[in-house]
């Protein structure tokens, strides 16, 4: 028999679930609701507390514990799953295109013998078969691909779905569990977690974001991007490419492994708009993206665009903007 | 101490990236490579523990021909030894294949850190860096900003990024994989002239063995995305355009 | 000493100092040409490269034009250690290495597709022809990186090409098979191994085509092709912009349709002024604009202010700024301003977004516009309708 049942592999830190752990329960919901699948919720962790009575989208929640599971740990993580997956025995593993699921997926596909398909922003069941699309390339192509009747693992890109569905109105069965396998003697140690640095301006507490990306040519031109912040009365924030070039601390980094951030406006300038950035900003109310390449990703995520050289722009804009709040 | 650092080349997105007529691959002939950005910072980071420790880094480029000139650069930098790696360019991508056809070449090696980019720009599969830490039964972090090596060389400390510009800090017993996401430092630059001084002296090994085959995933369908999903795009000169976008968040209250 | 080229020179320093005098940055420089010549003398090479006055250099060659002795203090001594710096691997400002490697791997700064070099030539409104491997045309047009791709530049190649047109010229561009010239950022910042990779791409590409005149609008490309190329064995007839408008100055007068009743004073580029001598032809032919006055500003021809993006500064402008504070380009403007002139006429493409941005900072907009020369003459006759 076919396995009939999605395992959304939990992600959370410092007690509380990431946003993709509930954007994944979405994605199983999606496709286990037409087939009749079942979705369980796997969360590993030292202490069961804060998630035995979280209203999630799944049919049932299944936590694991041991104390080497509190923080993230890969060779932990590894260690519980390979044992609990050949149990389960499920049909799809959903793991976040994260820093935690890209971990993990090596180990659970060679040790469990199934395919990986990374980077997946749409999942479906089309009759028994499973069909993924995922972005390759910064974004600019889209593949899809099929894999076989067994065990599949995908790693779900952050910002793909709705992570609103991914909580309910009812708590699900959930079942508590002791680590099946001993988690001595790891080759990896977590020390500890640390936050981020909090005398630099907190830029997902901004109203108004203007975000600098590789077409800001040089450190130069952020003055012109921070007068243009300034004038509407938001602050500067960056891809990960600005922020590598230490033209900005990385406090102040939207993205994968950045910040997450939800502005009433977004102000994209010279971004291309690869998925690790995309995902931290698509939230946001309105966004706005100025690119010189018409065929650059970002246009796909902006609701307004425009194609006009951003250093021309910027002053231009600085200046209206100035005007319009004289008055 | 022996790194080894692993260079991927990936198709440049500067240049547009053509379908092929089976839509299922990118058009060979208008493809042009760049090391995949990940492994150029794996790269650096490797030069940086070079810096620190009495350590000897192997550049390992794989590839086709533009993978030696990968390999010229890595010298130019500050690598000590290359080792070229040739694939097909079918097999490009298919990291399960790359990793069990890698692992041989690292294993004689004997190192005691495995570098590469956390993420490759092509990759449909889980990343090398975690397949290739499971065929070498070596432990594996990716995701990571930095790495310290004990004196003793038997540990590193390793930082690990998490969401919301969280750090992880973490220990990790040698020999490892790690997967780099930046560098501590901006890449350095090597010249043009000591890159073709490279290209003149370096010895470059070759590492010749057969492909596994990888019952992998497989692309139905290539497809640029869709236009249909697009901004409204606003027209005229930037002073044309910076009007109207005044306009647009004058009537949402926004300035 | 020996290792640099033209040492000898270097040795005929008589330390009079000139050069420190007449550098525009020269008092932010811990090390000034006059005092890096004597430390080399003393064997301290080393100090020089701890220190940043390498980097402050924006290549304005009044050193060079002033010395007494000729030692060719920008093109050889600076060029040399940076040179000897780039080669060692330290201390190349990271923006500055950003440049490069876009240079190296597309053949132009911005990291732009080779492929769309020509895309602009799409708007130009008049048609721009493309000489492929075998084809021949009177002139051939070096459009250059920055008339290329940038889209504040694109504007006045639009303006060149109109004007080319109505001059019924042969003339066409190498499209996509154009990479930058090397001279900036490459030579002068010492990456001269790039430069020279660039000459050999290039003049492969010049040997496939025949042409009697190649025609270049950025003054670093008429550098490159005028005195850089010939002294690897490669002279090229060369003609920048305005130097082939002056050629052809009657006939410019005779198609001028429209007064321009304007103030205009003229910036002479580094570039064309003081290090190739070039100081007449932008003047005549901004005196073909009907209705035009041209006027002054006290420090023109050889002693004009540097509008400090040369030499690749132009990618080191917050390095130079964080030791410096001192605003070249805003400097200048003020000085523009102030002989009552309207318009500011460059013959660079990099003066266009320099001055430009220095005229807001100084407050200036509305008041100094910055136009280049050809986009001067274009309107006169006519031409700019649809840009």
């Amino acid at each position: 028999m076919i396995p009939r049942e999605v395992v959304v592999v939990a992600e959370h830190v410092a007690g509380e679930l990431s946003d993709i752990t509930l954007e994944m329960l979405t994605c199983a919901r999606e496709v286990a609701f037409p087939l009749g699948w079942h979705v369980t919720c796997l969360i590993l962790v030292d202490d069961p507390k804060p998630f035995q009575a979280l209203p999630l989208a799944s049919d049932r929640t299944l936590i694991v514990t041991d104390a080497p599971l509190g923080s993230f740990n890969p060779a932990a993580y590894t260690r519980v799953l390979l044992h609990l997956l050949k149990d389960l025995s499920p049909r799809l593993v959903l793991l976040g295109n994260t820093s935690v699921g890209m971990d993990l997926a090596g180990t659970l596909s060679l040790g469990l013998g199934a395919p990986v398909v990374s980077g997946c922003t749409r999942i479906r069941g089309e009759g028994e078969r499973l069909s993924f699309t995922s972005k390759l390339c910064g974004g600019k192509l889209l593949a899809r691909t099929d894999v076989g009747d067994g065990l599949a693992i995908a790693l779900v890109m952050p910002g793909s779905y709705n992570r609103e569905l991914g909580m309910v109105d009812r708590v699900p069965p959930v079942e508590i569990r002791a680590s099946p396998v001993s988690l001595e003697a790891l080759p990896v140690r977590f020390l500890e977690l640390v936050e981020p640095k909090t005398e630099d301006v907190d830029i997902t507490k901004v109203p108004i974001l203007v975000g600098a990306g590789r077409g800001i040519q040089s450190r130069e031109n952020l003055k012109a991007v921070e007068d243009l912040a300034e004038a509407l009365g938001g602050a500067v924030c960056a891809t990960r490419p600005v922020v590598d070039q230490r033209w900005l601390p990385r406090t102040r980094q939207v993205g994968r492994s950045g910040m997450t951030v939800k502005p009433r406006l977004y102000l994209a300038l010279g971004v291309s708009g690869a998925p690790e950035h995309v995902e931290g900003m698509k939230g946001s109310d309105l966004i706005v993206a100025v690119n010189t390449d018409p065929d650059a990703p970002i246009f796909e995520t902006a609701h307004y665009g425009t194609t006009v050289d951003v250093l021309e722009l910027l002053p231009f804009l600085t200046e209206r903007i100035r005007a319009s709040r004289g008055r | 101490m022996k790194i080894a650092v692993i260079l991927r080349q990936v198709p440049d997105v500067v240049q547009e990236l053509v379908i092929a007529a089976d839509g299922r691959s990118l058009a060979k002939d208008e493809l042009t490579y760049i090391t995949n950005e990940g492994d150029e910072h794996a790269l650096e980071e490797a030069l940086i523990l070079k810096s620190r420790h009495a350590a000897t880094v192997t550049a390992v480029s794989v590839g086709g021909d533009e993978a030696r000139d990968a390999l010229a650069t890595a010298v130019a930098k500050g690598a000590d030894e290359a080792l070229l790696v040739s694939i097909p360019l079918e097999r490009r991508g298919d990291n399960h294949g790359l990793a069990a056809y890698l692992a041989p070449a690292i294993t004689s090696g004997g190192y005691d850190l495995v570098l590469t980019g956390v993420w490759a720009a092509d990759q449909l599969d889980a990343g090398l860096a975690g397949l290739l830490a499971v065929q070498l039964s070596f432990p594996y972090v990716g995701g990571l900003t930095a790495v310290a090596v004990e004196p003793a060389g038997n540990r590193a400390t390793v930082h690990k990024e998490f969401p919301g510009g969280r750090l992880g800090v973490m220990e990790v017993s040698l020999p490892a994989v790690l997967g780099i996401q930046s560098a501590e430092q901006p890449l350095r630059y090597a010249s043009v002239s000591k890159i073709s001084q490279a290209k003149r002296t370096m010895q470059v090994k070759e590492f010749r063995g057969s492909l596994p085959n990888v019952e992998g995933v497989h692309v139905s369908r290539l497809t640029k995305p869709e236009a249909s999903a697009k901004a409204d795009m606003l027209q005229g000169d930037a002073s044309r355009v910076a009007e109207t976008l005044v306009r647009i968040l004058r009537e949402r209250g926004l300035v | 000493m020996g290792k640099l080229p033209s040492g000898e020179k270097i040795l005929s320093c008589i330390q009079c100092g000139m050069c420190s005098g007449s550098c525009p940055l020269g008092y932010a420089m811990d090390y000034t040409p006059r005092r890096m010549i004597s430390a080399l003398r003393a064997g301290r090479i080393e100090d020089l490269y701890r220190s940043d006055a390498i980097w402050l250099c924006v290549s304005c060659f009044n050193c060079t034009f002033r010395c007494p002795v000729g030692v060719q203090i920008t093109d050889r001594l600076i060029a040399g250690l940076r040179v000897d710096l780039l080669s060692r691997g330290v201390g190349v400002p990271s923006e500055l290495a950003t440049a490069f490697e876009r240079t190296a791997r597309y053949g132009n700064p911005f990291g732009e597709s080779p492929k769309k070099r020509d895309a602009w030539t799409k708007d130009a409104g008049v048609d721009i022809r493309v000489v492929r491997d075998g084809d021949s045309a009177e002139v051939l047009w070096w459009v250059g990186c920055f008339g290329s791709y940038n889209k504040r530049n694109q504007k006045d190649s639009v303006a060149l090409a109109r004007i080319l047109t109505a001059l019924d010229v042969d003339f066409g561009i190498l499209g996509s098979d154009e990479r930058c010239s090397g001279d900036l950022p490459c030579s002068s910042q010492g990456e001269e191994g790039l430069f020279y990779e660039l000459h050999q791409k290039n003049m492969q590409e010049f040997a496939k085509r025949k042409f009697k005149t190649v025609l270049v609008g950025d003054p670093h490309a008429y550098n490159a092709f005028n005195k850089e190329y010939p002294r690897l064995g490669t002279p090229l007839p060369v003609r920048h912009h305005t130097q082939f408008l002056a050629d052809r100055a009657p006939e410019l007068r005779r198609q001028m349709r429209k007064e321009i009743r304007m103030k205009v004073t003229y910036h002479d580029a580094c570039c064309l002024g003081r290090r190739n001598g070039e100081y007449e032809a932008p003047r005549i032919v901004l005196e073909t604009i009907p209705g035009m006055k041209l006027l002054e500003m006290p420090r023109n021809r050889e002693n004009a202010l540097c509008c400090g993006g040369g030499g690749g500064a132009n990618w080191l402008d917050s390095f130079i700024w964080q030791r410096t504070r001192v605003p070249l380009p805003m400097q200048r403007v003020q000085e523009a301003a102030k002989t009552g002139a309207e318009i500011l006429a460059v013959s660079c493409p990099l003066e266009i977004p320099r001055f430009e941005d220095a005229v807001k900072s100084a407050g200036l907009e509305g008041r100094l516009k910055v136009l280049d020369v050809s986009h001067m003459v274009a309107d006169g006759m006519g031409l700019l309708g649809g840009t």
